[in-house]
């Protein structure tokens, strides 16, 4: 076996993907070979040293992972009270926006409320019929500063 | 391996029990599962600080989303899933994945021939020698998330190539060229620090 064909099969190797069969002829070459030897001690190693690692880690975070469930159902329960906190916001949001808009409407809606009832037969309208027996238009225009109001006769009743 | 397979209460009836309405069945499952969900966070996201916080948040969300969980498939690659993808975000809002430049030299650095040193293979051993840790911890932190979750699934918790390619949503092969590099770069950060 030579030095390429080792090194591939090193990494398959510690892939866990080299056949039973290969692994004396590997071991064999491994044996003679101090480069090949060096690699596949590094490659067989990267697994162990990563477990290492991550257990250093683990061991000076203990006491917080050992607390963990009391982390996580304070979360939940933060997060319990968010949701039912802006779900309570949606159910009831419509009564200030209901209320701004009644306040408005108060506010600015035109003036000149004082003004008579009046029928368009009293004042200067501008009558027009329509295509039918039944039905007469009438616009009411009293200037510019109001709103034209228009009146649909019909049967001769408004 | 999960809980089920040693013999204890299944994942399943734990979920049902929560769903149920009895938050302590949950608590079970976090208790089930904290280890490994720190092992991987840390192995992605390099701090334990921050790891803490993944697991904390990935439960969370896990607790929330448990009615969408879909019996009979497993509990810990469901749960892995969100764990993988909430540390990944992590990372990437994090400084440090700003701070570790990748260097594709690692992979064409010679071999020598072997001598006296003996490679750590427990936390003792690596905490004995801080500045191979840093190394190390350098060269998980080089490797993209996607490469560095893969190792971290593979050598850490131990999954099976099916199982990572489950919780990554990529195909099988993905896993195993991926595996083939974060080892590459691992076993040449090994090899530097003992050749420097």
């Amino acid at each position: 076996m030579d030095c390429g064909t080792a090194l591939g099969k090193i990494i398959a190797k510690a892939d866990g993907l080299l056949p039973r069969e290969e692994e004396a002829a590997l071991a064999g070459h491994l044996a003679g070979c101090p480069a090949c030897a060096a690699e596949d001690a590094a490659v067989s190693a990267a697994g162990p040293a990563l477990r290492a690692l991550i257990g250093i880690r683990a061991m000076e975070k203990a006491p917080a992972l050992d607390a963990m469930w009391t982390r996580v159902r304070a979360g939940i329960e933060e997060s319990r009270e968010t949701r039912r906190r802006s779900s309570w916001i949606a159910r009831w949001v419509w009564i200030p926006a209901a209320l701004a808009l009644a306040v408005s409407a108060i506010l600015f809606y035109p003036a000149g409320t004082d003004r008579s009832p009046f029928h368009p037969s009293t004042f200067d309208v501008a009558v027009e019929d329509v295509e039918s027996d039944v039905a007469t238009v009438a616009l009411v225009d009293k200037g510019e500063d109001l709103p034209r109001v228009i009146w649909i006769i019909e049967d001769a009743e408004t | 391996m999960n809980e089920r397979e040693r013999g204890g209460v299944p994942d399943d009836a734990l979920i049902r029990t929560t769903l149920a309405g009895d938050d302590g069945a949950f608590g079970e499952l976090v208790e089930r599962y904290k280890g490994r969900a720190f092992a991987v966070a840390v192995g992605i996201v390099g701090d334990g600080d921050d790891a803490l916080d993944v697991v904390q948040d990935s439960f969370i969300k896990a607790y929330y989303k448990l009615k969408e969980f879909r019996f009979g498939s497993n509990f810990y690659t469901w749960f892995y899933r969100l764990l993988v993808n909430q540390a990944i975000d992590r990372w990437r809002k994090s400084a440090r994945s700003a701070e570790v430049p990748f260097d594709e030299s690692w992979l064409t650095e010679d071999a020598s021939p072997p001598d006296g040193f003996a490679y750590p293979r427990t936390p003792e051993d690596l905490a004995r020698d801080r500045e191979l840790g840093d190394a190390l911890q350098r060269a998980v932190d080089a490797l993209p998330e996607y490469h560095r979750a893969v190792i971290v699934l593979r050598e850490v918790d131990g999954m099976t190539y099916d199982e990572i390619a489950e919780v990554l949503g990529c195909s099988v092969g993905t896993v195993m060229s991926r595996l083939h590099y974060a080892r590459g770069k691992l076993k040449e950060s090994l090899k530097s620090h003992r050749e420097g």
